[in-house]
This record gives structure tokens, sequence and C-alpha cells, in this order.
């Protein structure tokens, strides 16, 4: 047997008329029992000192058996008769794909010499790392390690071209349950946050969770086995959880249970509500409204509640005063638009615009509060990202997992574009940001319409690169996603693939043995394609030292949601533990839910030193109802105490 | 009808059609079955010899010969073949007494061994080329006596397998060696024993006989029929085995035979003469054709 590791001859360089070797690709053959196999990386040394460094990209065996009609006629025709006392001479004839020439020019064929696997060090310039990893400014983040035989050698991508500027975005590929993309987005980010070097500036991270547990415990530690922690040490990294992560999640319908699996009591008050009011939805109204029914005419009545309305002082034409601030008091001002038109004997224009535009507009608007209730609110209060406050190093997850599409396209699309507005002015507190976001083919659809989202994302992948949003995604299948979106990611990870989606024309530069080996890879291998690996290279990743998603759901069981009146205690003791329920209950008991949820907001949102005072501040002084005729009580009852919106 | 193969040419020859034979096993030669295929012994040794030549150029009609010959035995171990013992040589063939003091100065001077051969009255374009390269076949016959000796010094109790008969003198003792013989261009028996031998059932052979043609070494001889012949010609599928003449080449003949049955497979197919040629002698031609490089 061969040893590995050690950069042994193991095979010869063959060429013939009809298997020639070529600069970019070679044949060679080895003995039978050789380690080697797909994507093991070889040498060739030339007499005249030129290395060509390559990877086996297939593999064939073959007998000098011409036709297996011969066989049949030396057995007799029978297959479980005595074995040949003689075996065939057999042949292992390997296929490999050049990855470097050393030196780059001339370039010329392969020359037909001694075949030696590759060292360490062989393996660092086949894949053009030494440029990266070494000299004064080393930008390497590594990212696995390569294994053939014996050898294990770390792998790392050029943070130039992961973050930017030269090319950004990371992009992964595989089949759910089985190409550990969730696990290798998170791997890559710790590996990120852990070797950015200092003069490649701040970074922070923001993923979307988007369906189950996934990326709800980005904090906690997981339990790593001695050959995770192995090749941690190989990778030089250190296997522990991110120390900074930031949690949001919207409301469930009821305006108080979080809508997010972190919601057992020990972990809930790391997970700030996520509340939007109308100006927030207003200015992304594109992602609500850009289905077929919306019109130039929407839009523009829409661009005049945006510009002339929200937030301002606004009379309407029948002396009403309006200043919308709120869902409630835009339903406010299109009561008073169709009261005042109808009163006026008027029923086809206001303002020049089509009363049934005005009515579709109303509707869509007035419909998005219902169907994000939780995340969008009627009373104007805001709890958001600390857009401008972003802090080195730091995870931003958005568990968005329980929202429907419509709250999921608005959640991602305000927050990426945001982040987009602030790296341009320089005031995000970072200086580049990963977005992550799972579910790449929903997004940014190859076929479909052409939707808000879908730009968002193409101008992500075209322009991030020099703002420094970078864009880590993962799909199912690739070729289901738009192809300008996949195209502009400088790295490509594949997990295990479907053979199906292997058929599509865009693996077809991949060899039949690169797709079968894909098509059947492990948990935790994947192949990569980099700007500086001009051949796909496999990797090994440890897992993540973070829990995952179905693990840490076992270990913190999602609290059940509870009545109004305990999900206020529940959350509230969760972030100070030395308060008794009974004092919450006590002082939110007669008080109206928007109060409550307004100052359990405001609680959350500053986490005070004094949680119970701050929350009681907020909730401002009881204002004592009195049911008419009750007695002799001196209170007059305040009128604006009912709902003045409820209609 | 029409099952034969159309031919255009008049064989060549045959130099040697007739020779004689005593039977030693029994009083006559007949069939025997030996019971079909059985495995062969460990450690088996295969030989062949290869030769090249080519006419380099004339010093007036004299021709000079560029030879090449090669033996190699490859042993088997587990079913694998490794190379066991090889020779090669290349040299140059000149009848020296033709040539003058310049003329074999520039032979010589290609740095080859030069070889003499025999230099006939008249010259003769097509003789005079036959007469040298009988010279290389005489290199290639002593090179693989050369490696028949090796292969025996080093493994004395290992069967050794030669491609065609035993030519050299008979090796002292008992040694596990044996021919076989793929043409029978001699017929050694004749009558009912001739016909007893070239219409063997597959899986039998004749009794042990000694041939004899003069000046050849004595052995001891039986014809195999490897394959069955109905549907081809006589000749398909036999093979006679030559062994050094002593009585426990009669004894094991049998087993012997059992285990050349068992040869039949891996099929030597494509090559020609899959029905006589086992496969690891092939597998020895392959070998030396691989060696010799630019002569294949």
């Amino acid at each position: 047997m061969i040893r590995l590791g050690d950069g042994g001859t193991i095979g010869r360089v063959v060429a013939t008329e009809a298997l020639p070797a070529g600069p970019h690709q070679f044949h060679f053959w080895t003995a039978t029992d050789t380690a080697i196999g797909i994507g093991a990386i070889v040498r060739v040394d030339a007499e005249n000192g030129r290395a060509v460094y390559a990877v086996v990209v297939d593999g064939r065996a073959y007998s000098d058996l011409a036709t297996p009609l011969h066989e049949v006629v030396a057995a007799e025709g029978d297959p479980t008769g005595e074995r040949a006392p003689t075996r065939r001479t057999e042949i292992r004839l390997w296929t490999a794909a050049v990855l470097r020439h050393e030196p780059e020019e001339p370039v010329q064929p392969v020359p037909l010499a001694d075949v030696r696997l590759a060292t360490e060090e062989d393996v660092e310039v086949a894949l053009r790392m030494d440029g990266y990893l070494r000299g004064e400014q080393p930008t390497g983040i590594p990212v696995g390690v390569y294994r053939a035989g014996g050898l294990t050698a770390p792998v790392a991508l050029d943070a130039d071209f992961l973050l930017g500027p030269e090319s950004a975005h990371c992009n992964i590929s595989g089949v759910s349950g089985l190409a550990t993309k969730t696990s290798a987005v998170e791997f890559l980010l710790s590996s990120v946050f852990q070797k950015l070097p200092a003069h490649k500036g701040s970074v922070a991270a923001v993923c979307f969770n988007v369906k189950g547990p996934d990326l709800c415990f980005l904090d906690r530690p997981a339990e790593l086995s001695d050959a995770d922690r192995e090749l941690y040490q190989v990778l030089g990294l250190e296997p522990k959880p991110f120390e900074s992560v930031n949690y949001f999640a919207p409301f469930k319908a009821d305006g108080v249970n979080l809508n997010t699996l972190r919601s057992h009591q020990d972990l809930v008050a790391d997970v700030q509500p996520l509340v939007w009011g109308l100006r927030e939805v207003l200015d992304y109204h594109e992602v609500l409204l850009n289905r077929d029914d919306i019109d130039a005419k929407a839009d523009a009545f829409l661009d005049f509640l945006a510009d002339r309305v929200v937030e301002k002082e606004f009379r309407d034409d029948w002396g009403g005063s309006h200043r919308v601030k709120s869902f409630a008091d835009l339903d406010r001002l299109f009561r008073a638009i169709f009261d005042g038109l109808e009163a006026a004997g008027r029923s086809d224009s206001w303002r020049t615009h089509h009363i049934a535009t005005i009515r579709k507009v109303r509707n869509r608007l007035i419909n998005i509060s219902t169907r994000c209730k939780g995340l969008v609110t009627d009373d104007g209060s805001v709890s958001d990202l600390p857009f401008g406050n972003f802090e080195d190093r730091s995870v931003y997850v958005l568990d968005v997992s329980g929202m429907d599409q419509l709250g999921q396209d608005l959640v991602f699309t305000r927050v990426v574009t945001k982040l987009r507005e602030h790296l341009e002015r320089g005031d995000l507190g970072v200086d580049q940001v990963v977005v992550f976001v799972d579910e790449l083919n929903k997004y940014a659809p190859a076929d479909g319409p052409d939707t808000y989202v879908r730009k968002m994302l193409l101008d992500i992948s075209e322009r991030g690169r020099y703002l420094g949003l970078v864009l880590f995604a993962a799909q199912q299948f690739r070729s289901q996603v738009h192809r300008r979106v996949v195209g502009n990611a400088g790295t490509t990870v594949f997990g295990r693939m479907d053979m199906d989606e292997l058929a599509t024309p865009g693996y077809q530069v991949l060899s039949p043995a690169t797709k079968i080996k894909l098509a059947t890879l492990p948990k935790g291998e994947l192949m990569l394609r980099h700007p500086h690996f001009t051949q796909p290279v496999f990797v090994r990743f440890p897992r993540p030292a973070v829990l995952a998603g179905p693990a840490g759901v076992k270990q913190y069981p999602p609290a059940a949601d509870v009545p109004f009146e305990d999900a206020v205690v529940r959350q509230l003791t969760a972030l100070d533990r030395r308060i008794a329920p009974s004092v919450i209950r006590d002082a939110i008991a007669g008080r109206r839910e928007e109060d409550v949820r307004r100052a359990l907001l405001a609680t959350k949102r500053s986490r005070p030193e004094d949680v119970a005072a701050f929350f009681n501040a907020s909730l401002g002084p009881a204002v004592r109802r009195q049911a008419a005729g009750r007695g002799p009580e001196t209170t007059t009852p305040l009128r604006s105490v009912e709902d003045p919106y409820a209609t | 009808m029409g099952a034969g193969t159309a031919l255009t040419h008049v064989t060549p020859p045959v130099t040697t059609p007739f020779g004689s034979a005593r039977v030693v096993e029994g009083a006559r030669v007949g069939a025997i079955d030996v019971g079909g295929p059985e495995q062969p012994p460990e450690g088996v040794s295969f030989l062949d010899g290869i030769q090249r030549y080519a006419v380099e150029g004339r010093f007036g009609l004299v021709p000079v010969v560029r030879g090449y010959a090669a033996a190699a035995a490859l042993r088997r171990e587990g079913a694998s073949l490794k190379v066991a013992e090889e020779r090669s040589e290349e040299f140059v063939v000149v009848a020296r007494e033709r040539l003058s003091g310049a003329e074999l100065e520039a032979v010589e001077a290609a740095g080859l061994p030069v070889v003499d051969c025999e230099a006939p009255e008249r010259s003769h374009p097509i003789v005079d080329v036959q007469l040298a390269a009988r010279e290389v076949e005489r290199r290639r016959e002593a090179l693989e006596a050369e490696v028949a000796a090796a292969c025996l010094a080093a493994r004395p109790q290992g069967w050794l397998v030669l491609d065609g008969g035993l030519g050299g003198p008979a090796p002292e003792g008992a040694p596990p060696v044996l021919g076989l013989v793929k043409s029978h261009e001699t017929q050694y028996l004749e009558g009912g024993e001739l016909e007893a031998a070239l219409t063997l059932p597959e899986g039998h052979r004749t009794s042990v006989f000694q041939p004899s043609t003069g000046a050849r070494p004595a052995v001891f001889s039986w014809y195999l029929r490897l394959w069955p012949w109905d549907q081809h010609d006589l000749l398909h599928g036999l093979v006679r085995v030559e062994r050094p003449p002593n009585e426990s080449c009669i004894a094991d003949a049998t087993a012997v035979s059992r285990w050349l049955l068992a040869e039949r497979a891996p099929l030597s197919a494509p090559d020609g003469r899959w029905d006589r040629l086992i496969y690891p002698i092939q597998q020895v031609e392959t070998y030396l054709r691989a060696q010799a490089g630019g002569w294949q």
C-alpha cells in the first residue's frame, strides 16, 4: 500500500493520440491498490523544473478483456464456477484537471512524468493560497481541510474575494438535510469572525432564519467530537459559539407572544421584538404591492401618501386635520376621504386620484397590518435593528420563520435596503455585513415575476462588494435561482446534490465522476469553487461549535403560548428574575393591552437596570375607568380612553 | 459447408512433418478423461521470449541486421502476475567474413555487440537476411534458457511453464517444468493413435509418449484438448505438453492436465490463438512487447 501524505510517486502520466496530455487536462495511471480518489490533488514534475498541480476529476478501471462475451466463454457460461487462476491485467486510469503551472508561462502540455501526491505545501501552491496566506497582509479565511489518504491540509478562502472588494458573496447548494448548508454557513461565519484580519475592518452578520429553529441557538455551545476538535486545530480556529448574538422576532398575532422557537424562559430575554409601524412599511410598499394588480396610478397615490401625508400635518378637503403616524391614523384618513366624497356627492376622484385607486391602495395597506399582525402595529410603536450601531463580530438573527411569505419579503427587503443605505453612508457601525438567507430560490427565482425582492438581490449581487454588503445564500437547487444572483457569487459551495439537479446545464463543466461524488457526499464535505481555485476542490469542515436547531429545541423547548398577562410576566421576569410576577400582574391590571405592549416593547428595547421601574414608568400612571352611574366618584371619564380607531 | 475460413495462399511447407513416438504410458496412445479443471498450484511461473530484427542497411549486397531478443518469466502470486526473471539483448548481426575491416569497424561503431552469422557462398538478398534472423532466434532461445535456469534455481519446487517445446538439454532430476506446444507441424503419431490424438474430446488427454525427431533432446509428451473442436478444425484447442523424460511426469500427467484446463480462463482472446494460448503466456508476450519499446 502506498503511503500517502508524503508526496511519494503514485503514478505516471500517460498520453496517446486519442488520449493526449494537454495544458489543462491529462491522464495518469496508478497501481490498483492506490488510495487516491476523485478530488485528490497531485503534482507532476518535468525534468526542466516545471511543476504542474492538478486535481483528480475522473477515474476509470478496465482490463484487457475485449468483450464480456470472452468471460462467458472462459467460464463456460457459469458465473458461479471457480475463479480464473490469473487475474486479468487491470488499469486505474485517472483524469486530472490542471490547477496551476509553475512557472505560469509558457503554458504547455503536462509532461509525461511521474505523478506524486501533493504535500501540504503543494496544496497551498496548487490552490494559489500562497498568494494570500503569506505576506504582510494575509487575508486567508479557513474554510475546511483537504483530505486525500493520509494528508490533511487546511484550505482557506481569500477574504478579498469572499467579502469584497475583488469579488464577494457565497452561494451554497445542496439537498435538504444532507448538504449541511446551514452548518457550513455557521462555520464559515465563525471563521470570518475569528480570522478576518484587522486591516479588513469590522464585520457583522445578519441572518434571516426562514425556517425552523436553524439559527436560533448560535450563542449556545455544541458537543463536538474529537475529530471535529482536531479539524478546528488544523484550521487554527477556536471551537466556540458566537459571542455576540442579537435575536429579533415579530410577535404573534396576539401581539405579545414572540413568534420564535427561541421562546424558552432561559433564552427569551435575548430576543428583541421586531415591530414596525406605518412609515417602516410604506417606504417599502413596492414589496407588498408590486403584484400585477398594482399599476402606475396606485404607485402615484402611494408616493403621495408617503411624501405628503405620513407624519405630516395634513388637511383633507373637508376641514379635517390628520397627522398619520399609524395604520389606524391612515384608515381614519381614508374614512374621512370616502365620507367627504360621499357627502359632496362626488365619487369619482380626490386630488386627481381616482376613487377606485384610493380604495385599492387602502385595501392593500390595511390588509398588511392584518397579514403581518405581530410585525406591523397599528399604534405606531417601533422596535427595530440597531441600524447605525451595529457591532463588530456580532450576529443579528431575524427569526421570520413563523411569518408568511409576504411578511418575510417585507422584513428581508427593508432590512437589506436599510443595511445598504447605511453602508453607502458609512454609518452602519461596521464596515462589512454578511447577510445570510436560506431558500434563495424563493427570493430570487430564475423564473416568475420580477419582484422588488429579486431586483434588490440582483443589486446586492452586482454592487454589494463595493459597499461591504455580502450575500451568503443557500438553496436546494441552484438552477432555480436567478443566474445573475448565483453567477455573481465569487465563492460557490456544493454539499450533497440531487442527481436531477446535476443533470441540468449548469453542471456541464463537472466530470461524471465529480457529479457522482457530489451526489454521494457525506455530511460535512463540500465542493468549493473560489476565484483562486481553477478547479472545484473538495473539503471537509468541522461541525459548527453552535447548538444545532433540532438539538437546541430539545434542550430548550419552546414555551407554549400563554394569555396576555402571563406572556408579559414571562418576558419581564426573563429580563430580571428578581421581579415577582405579582408585581407585574398588579401593574398591568386594568391597563389597555396597547399600552402594556408599548411599555413592554420599550423595556425590552432599553434593557434597563431596573426593569420593573422602567416598565412602570413606560406604562405611565393608571387612569381608572369608571362606569357611569356607579356612585359618587369624582373622576371624569376620559373620552379618549376608548380606542378612537375602533370602528 | 461454408463454416471454414477462406484462404488465398498455399501455406509454407512444413519443415519436419513427421517424427516418431514411443508410448510410455500404457500399451498404445489412447484418450484419457482428465476429470475436469482443477486449480493450479501456487507460484507457477510462465516463460516466453520475443525477437525482432530489421535490415538497417547493406555493405554492397551484405545485409546489416539489427536484432533484439528478450525473454521473461512472470510468476503468479495469488492471482497476479509479477516479473520473476527477464533478459534482453540488442545487437547487430552481420556475416563478418564478407565485410572489409573498415566496414566492420563502421558496424562496431554503432556501439552494439556484433554477432556473426553464416555466410553462404553465393549472395541472396532474402536468404542472407534469413540466416541473420536465425541468429536472432538463437539469441532469443539462449535468453529463454537463461531465464528458465534462473527461475528453476530461484524456486526449484515452483512450476515453470514455457511457451513452446522444451528446447534445451533436460535439467537434472525431475524439475517441475513443462512446455506448451501450440503448433502441430510435426506429427509423431500415426494411424489410429494419430486419429485418437487429433480427435480428442474436450478435457481429454492422450497417453504419454516420447516423441523423437532426431536431434532434439528427449522429452515426454501428451496431447491435451482445451476446447471442443467440433465446428472447428482438428487442431482447435489442442496443445501438446512436453515434460522432461522421467517417470514422475507420467504419474502426474492427469493432474497437470487438469490445472492446464483451468488456465483456459481468462481467455486470451482477441488473440487469434486464444484456443491454445493460455492467458499468462500471452501476458508474458505483452510484457515483453511493452518492454521492447521502439522494437514493438
